[in-house]
């Protein structure tokens, strides 16, 4: 039986826009449990960026209950939150979003470059191996092809073995091939790591790879 | 373990480097604010005291002197044996030279005349320079002149003067006193050529430095003189000294006020470089945010570049400042290794800690801005 790693209760979002209240999420239930893939899609607008916020930690339900591993969550303070993304959960971004001063290899050991943790750079040399580039560990961003970005972007969520992996548009900024090598890449470390994975898109390609797939229409959970 | 390393041992740091490398023109232009700063207030620091030490060189002789004569009210024509033992008394370790004065006509070979003024003392080698031969401690029989009146009267070193019928050997010239009477000619003879005067016309007191000189004076005229009564007068040119001195402290602080203008101006430019950089990096801050880089670290970071900017702008600047203090020294005193002793190698550091803590203190507010943005908003943008 799979157990629950992220799971959203009703959860509403308002933003207050000028005079107007907007409603992002109008109470969404979601769970993602290991080793599954779950793709969210739905037309802009939906509140599918807000979703992942939500799931990430990023940002904080108006109403309803997040719950991470079992615990609640919802009423953590800033730096509570910091520390539970810091120890479970992974980002992949759309834009890659690697720092361009930083080799790969320190890109990816970037969320833990403050631990005093002597064999980070070793997990760090494993992951890049884990998604050849054991031949790049030493190039900037600017000396890697998008689709080596995002792998390496992959290998920093997954430096601190997190329980779930969040992806927003992982492959929007790919070509068809380079963006199915990613999707492998992903199948393939969902189920040796045994970790969830939630994904955004647009993309149908996403889709296929996905074991479920959630509907966001208006903020509000569709079939 | 290379230095790399080392660096990364502080997260922080390393991550601040590799940020101030991304913009060297930016970087380095925000620390020649920084080093101009520095430069403008270690090196008018650095001359204050130059000037200041100049001027108490040239000072230094008259103002450690106290110069003592009867007074109106005294009942003697001149300071008394008893009133002078009384003086060394007070001095204390200071030196009490008692001289005796009169006037004189020195006769040259060829019959010219020349009139000259006569002091009498012991220990002339301590009041007086000589240019050429020698200046022993004690006269016993020989004479000082002035230069000058030696050249009109065609006399040499070793040549005799005649003085109350007695025969004095010229031991060494001197330079002219300046003014007195005699017309700046002076003719310098042991006490006991004057042994016919009972009193003493001035007695001089030499002492370590201006400070004990006014020491001196004040405790001579409280021994003396009661009230108005003037037994002696007492002259001292410490008070002077402490004018010229208390002026130049005046003019050192000003020039420090210029100099740290200059540094506000480099820590505003600071703030705004910090500020805009922080403000590019919005979205890179948001991604180090939401993979769990805490908001201390964030800060942290960023006031690391503001540090590191403080330091190199500052020891460069400091570097810079002590090649101005250098020149600043050889022109004003003379000696261009004064440079190194404390009183201006204190502004070298001044500057140096101006410049750190004014960076950090520019670097507060972008860091802390930077640190409690909104992971969601910086990511979005």
């Amino acid at each position: 039986m799979s157990t629950s790693v992220i799971e959203l209760d009703g959860v509403v979002k308002r933003y207050q826009s000028g005079e107007e209240t907007i409603e992002a999420l109008k109470g969404v239930d979601f769970t993602a449990n290991r080793g599954e893939m779950v793709t969210v899609i739905g037309p802009s607008g939906s509140g599918k960026s807000t979703m992942l916020n939500m799931i990430g930690l990023l940002d904080t339900p108006s109403e309803g209950n997040v719950h991470l591993d079992g615990r609640d969550v919802t009423d953590f303070s800033e730096d509570e939150l910091t520390e539970e993304r810091r120890s479970g959960i992974g980002f992949v971004f759309q834009a890659f979003h690697l720092l361009p001063m930083l080799t790969a290899t320190e890109n990816v050991e970037l969320p833990s470059m403050w631990d005093t943790d002597v064999d980070r750079r070793d997990r760090a040399i494993d992951l890049l191996g884990r998604v050849g580039l054991s031949d790049r560990l030493s190039h900037t961003p600017d000396q890697l092809s998008g689709g080596q970005q995002q792998r390496v972007a992959i290998a920093r969520a997954l430096i601190n073995e997190p329980d779930i992996l969040l992806a927003d548009e992982p492959t929007g900024n790919l070509d068809q091939d380079t963006g199915a090598t990613i999707l492998d890449e992903l199948t393939r470390l969902k189920e040796e790591e045994d970790i969830a994975i939630v994904a955004v898109t647009h993309d149908e390609q996403l889709v296929e790879y996905a074991d479920r797939e959630v509907n966001l229409v208006d903020g509000e959970i569709g079939e | 373990m290379s230095i790399r390393d080392l660096l990364w041992q502080l997260p922080s740091v390393g991550m601040a480097w590799r940020n101030l490398g991304r913009s060297r023109v930016r970087t380095a232009l925000a620390t020649l604010g920084i080093i101009i700063g520095v430069v403008a207030i270690a090196s008018l620091g650095m001359a204050g005291v130059a000037i200041q030490q100049q001027a108490t060189s040239n000072l230094g002789g008259i103002a450690d002197e106290v110069t003592i004569r009867s007074g109106t009210d005294s009942t003697t024509d001149g300071v008394t044996q008893e009133q002078v033992d009384r003086i060394r008394d007070v001095a204390g370790d200071a030196t009490v030279i008692p001289e005796k004065t009169n006037s004189t006509t020195l006769t040259a070979r060829d019959g010219s005349e020349r009139f000259v003024s006569v002091t009498g003392l012991t220990r002339a080698s301590t009041l007086y320079e000589v240019s050429s031969g020698d200046n022993p401690d004690r006269l016993r029989s020989g004479a000082l002149l002035t230069n000058s009146t030696a050249q009109q009267l065609g006399l040499e070193i070793g040549d005799p003067v005649e003085y109350d019928g007695q025969l004095y050997r010229i031991r060494g010239l001197i330079e002219s006193g300046g003014g007195g009477f005699g017309g700046g000619s002076e003719l310098v003879l042991p006490l006991s050529a004057l042994r016919d005067q009972n009193y003493y016309d001035s007695v001089t007191i030499v002492a370590s430095d201006g400070d004990e000189a006014q020491r001196i004076s004040d405790a001579v005229e409280t021994r003396f003189n009661e009230g108005d009564e003037e037994i002696l007068s007492v002259t001292s040119f410490a008070s002077i000294q402490e004018n010229v001195g208390s002026f130049l402290d005046t003019l050192n602080l000003a020039l420090l006020g210029i100099g740290s203008i200059s540094l506000i101006v480099a820590s505003v430019a600071i703030l705004n470089v910090m500020l805009m950089s922080t403000i590019e990096r919005r979205g890179e801050i948001g991604v180090l945010r939401a993979v769990g880089i805490r908001r201390g670290e964030v800060l942290r970071m960023i006031l690391a570049e503001a540090a590191f900017l403080g330091i190199i702008g500052g020891f460069v600047g400091a570097a810079l400042s002590l090649g101005v203090g250098l020149v600043a020294f050889e022109v004003l005193a003379g000696d261009a290794t004064l440079v190194f002793g404390w009183a201006s190698v204190r502004y070298l550091l001044l500057g140096f800690g101006f410049a750190v803590v004014a960076s950090l203190l520019s670097g507060l507010y972008p860091a802390w801005k930077a640190a409690n943005d909104p992971p969601v908003e910086a990511l979005r943008s």
